[in-house]
């Protein structure tokens, strides 16, 4: 019982971090019809620049700044730069063939995908690159009766919870949000109802990449290490949760983001770590299969 | 563009004159023909004796070097030539693609080493990986092609890293949940290592015009040979029933379900024969470099082959082939570069998309529509490109019909 708990915190951790990531796919995907490949490698640059902010004040001992202030300016440069790299993408690889074939800002996608991972392969660093968490954040852990979990755990949760609720209040209370949902509902409606669609989807891809972002700041804190792949399948997982929960909808991304990393950690506990990636991707195939709109999407209508 | 009348104005000029006035599909319909490709056979069959007379008659030596090379691009090119069959004829997102070559030279090595004491002749490994290959094919493919092209995409996707995590993990018997599977010395691909001394294929050194024949070039020219047969069945395949339900599949499938196509069974066909293809192009490969790696599997390698049929053009065969030297010979002979070769794939399969979605010979557009004036557009074509849908040939009509302008073939499909 007390193995049973401490992995379904793991998993709820690991969970809201792919509820994070699935976010993006899911605002995107709600918007333009678009799967961004590329969003899963914009965490992966949001951490990168997380753990260089964090190797300039922590290993150049700069001044004495006391750990929090780091993490925060780690979260600003983080959320800043995914954001602006998000939008940049998509004002390079998807805006100009916003009307072409469905298939051609696909390959566009993957084509920015491989390109930032490999700019960060050559440029950066072929390794991993170590986050020296310890120096910036409590390592403690917090004990509650048999379940025990680190504080930066914690952190990750609390975090991305905090985000989710209020990108739903974002989207579901606020005009801009509502000018978001009537552009997702119809681009060609929503531009009579004189709605600046460029302006919504630029909007859009920051908040999905600074989340992303966010995401790779609390990666770094609670995990220690990156690299330049780590966007890769972590990005496939976090789709497979925007995937369960329904692509398109906020809040199905959330509650199938914690699914999947229950999902995960159950079944790399309890069955085998072998085949933990495995069972994630089987479950992808099967929930495509059986309920192809997920947990809470619209069904989907049959469009080529 | 190629849609524009130039065959007329180009009718009384010369014949280069007229061949370069033919735009993209025109040039793909030239170089299909029978005169140009049977001598570019010839001729890619015969580089390597020329290569091996000019390294016996001077002091360059690097005959065989080269030969493994121009081994390695033919390989490149029938991969891009199935993807084309998967992608550029019948529109599907494989991205699990090379996952299949990568199934196809395990199957191979795995009947043709000692890793689990087989050794078939050629043709029952043959057998074999074609019966594998097409099981993989139609367990992922009779599901995923009920999907929408997105889902289709990332299932695949997800096949593909399944397969990468089964090979890299069943160099151990498989344990769930605390009970094994499988004797304890079970060993099926040999993790990372991948599957070493695969027999070559059990064919004569020599033949009695030619004399012996090298390692190298036996392969080359198995390459060279399937790489011919694939085209002259693709070409041949293009113009049957088969081959217009595919292109009317890509172009709109709902206007084809109207037809009476069975959407299903021919994206399963594309799907499986560009799967078995791939699987046979891995069989070759694992018998070529006397190995098969989990690195057959890897994404990157998608990618790659991604990258030379966009660039020489979905849909068009002599593309495929342009695409596949333009991307195999460059990395040898700048050797400096190929620490950024997968940085320079990347930035030119995203120039390519967005500045020539067609690519260099392409007959598939998948560059934006251009916008009509008037209300019909807004009515019919911008409406439905709004969400995705092609526009339908009614509708093409229709506006024709009202604003008396002729479409492009481009703007119909």
């Amino acid at each position: 019982m007390d193995y049973f708990l401490n992995q379904l915190i793991n998993g709820l951790e690991l969970g809201s971090l792919y509820a994070l990531v699935a976010l993006g796919y899911t605002l995107i995907y709600g918007i333009l019809e678009l799967l961004n490949f590329a969003h899963g490698d914009v965490f992966m640059v949001g951490a990168f620049l997380a753990a260089g902010v964090a190797a300039l004040f922590v290993h150049n001992e700069i001044a004495a700044i006391p750990g929090g202030l780091v993490v925060v300016l780690m979260l600003l440069v983080a959320i800043g730069g995914a954001g602006v790299l998000g939008v940049g993408i998509e004002r390079v690889a998807y805006r100009p063939l916003r009307n072409a074939n469905r298939l051609a800002p696909l390959i566009t996608a993957i084509g920015v995908s491989l390109f930032l991972e490999n700019a960060v392969f050559v440029w950066v660093s072929p390794a991993s690159v170590l986050v020296p968490t310890h120096a910036l954040v409590s390592q403690g852990v917090l004990r509650a009766g048999v379940v025990e979990t680190p504080l930066t755990g914690l952190m990750l949760f609390g975090g991305s919870l905090g985000l989710m609720i209020a990108l739903d209040l974002f989207v579901f209370r606020t005009r801009f949000g509502s000018a978001m949902r009537a552009t997702a509902q119809d681009r060609e409606a929503a531009t009579f109802m004189g709605i600046d669609v460029d302006r919504v989807i630029m909007v859009t891809f920051f908040l999905a990449s600074a989340l992303a972002g966010f995401g790779g700041v609390l990666y770094g804190l609670r995990y220690a290490s990156v690299d330049f792949f780590m966007g890769y399948g972590l990005g496939i997982k976090a789709f497979t949760a925007a995937v369960i929960g329904g692509i398109g909808n906020i809040r199905g991304a959330m509650v199938g983001g914690l699914l999947l990393g229950v999902l995960e950690s159950l079944s790399g506990g309890f069955i085998s770590t072998q085949f933990q990636d495995t069972f994630v991707f089987l479950a992808l195939i099967v929930v495509l299969l059986v309920r192809p709109q997920g947990l809470f999407g619209q069904p989907v209508t049959d469009r080529a | 563009m190629s849609g524009q009348p130039t065959a007329f104005e180009g009718e009384t000029g010369h014949a280069l004159k007229r061949f370069w006035e033919s735009g993209p599909s025109g040039w793909n319909r030239t170089l299909t023909r029978p005169v140009v490709l049977v001598p570019f056979f010839v001729v890619a069959a015969l580089v390597p004796l020329i290569l091996q007379y000019v390294e016996d008659n001077s002091s360059w030596i690097g005959a065989q070097y080269w030969t493994l090379i121009l081994a390695t691009c033919a390989m490149y090119a029938c991969l891009a030539v199935a993807l084309n069959l998967v992608v550029g004829y019948a529109g599907l997102l494989n991205l699990g693609f090379i996952a299949f070559f990568g199934i196809g030279s395990y199957a191979y090595a795995l009947v043709a080493s000692d890793q689990i004491h087989q050794h078939f002749p050629l043709w029952a490994a043959l057998l074999v990986v074609i019966v594998v290959t097409l099981a993989f094919a139609l367990l992922v493919g009779v599901p995923a092609l009920r999907l929408r092209g997105d889902y289709l995409a990332i299932v695949t996707l997800a096949f593909g890293l399944i397969m990468t995590n089964l090979i890299l993990d069943l160099d151990r018997p498989p344990v769930l949940a605390g009970h094994q599977f499988g004797p304890d010395g079970l060993n099926i691909t040999n993790g990372t290592n991948g599957l070493h001394n695969v027999a070559p294929f059990s064919l004569p050194t020599s033949l009695p015009v030619l004399g012996a024949i090298p390692h190298y070039r036996m392969y080359y020219w198995i390459f060279v040979g399937f790489l011919a047969l694939s085209i002259f069945c693709m070409l041949r395949w293009r113009h049957t029933r088969t081959g217009r339900a595919w292109v009317a599949i890509r172009d709109d499938e709902l206007a084809a379900r109207a037809m009476g196509v069975n959407v299903f069974k021919y994206r399963l066909l594309a799907f499986c024969t560009s799967a078995v293809m791939a699987g046979i192009v891995g069989m070759i490969d694992a018998a070529l470099v006397f190995n098969a790696y989990p690195e057959n599997f890897a994404v990157q390698q998608t990618v790659q082959v991604f990258v030379m049929a966009i660039l020489g053009g979905l849909g068009s065969l002599p593309g495929a082939i342009l695409g596949a030297i333009a991307f195999t010979i460059p990395p040898y002979v700048l050797q400096q570069f190929v620490f950024y070769k997968y940085l320079i794939i990347s930035v030119v399969l995203v120039v390519v998309m967005v500045l020539r979605p067609e690519g260099l010979l392409g007959t598939v557009s998948l560059r934006p529509r251009k916008v009509l004036g008037g209300t019909v557009e807004l009515l019919t074509a911008e409406s439905e490109e709004a969400e995705g849908h092609p526009v339908d040939k009614a509708d093409a009509a229709e506006i024709e019909a009202v604003t008396g302008e002729i479409l492009t073939p481009e703007q119909k499909l």
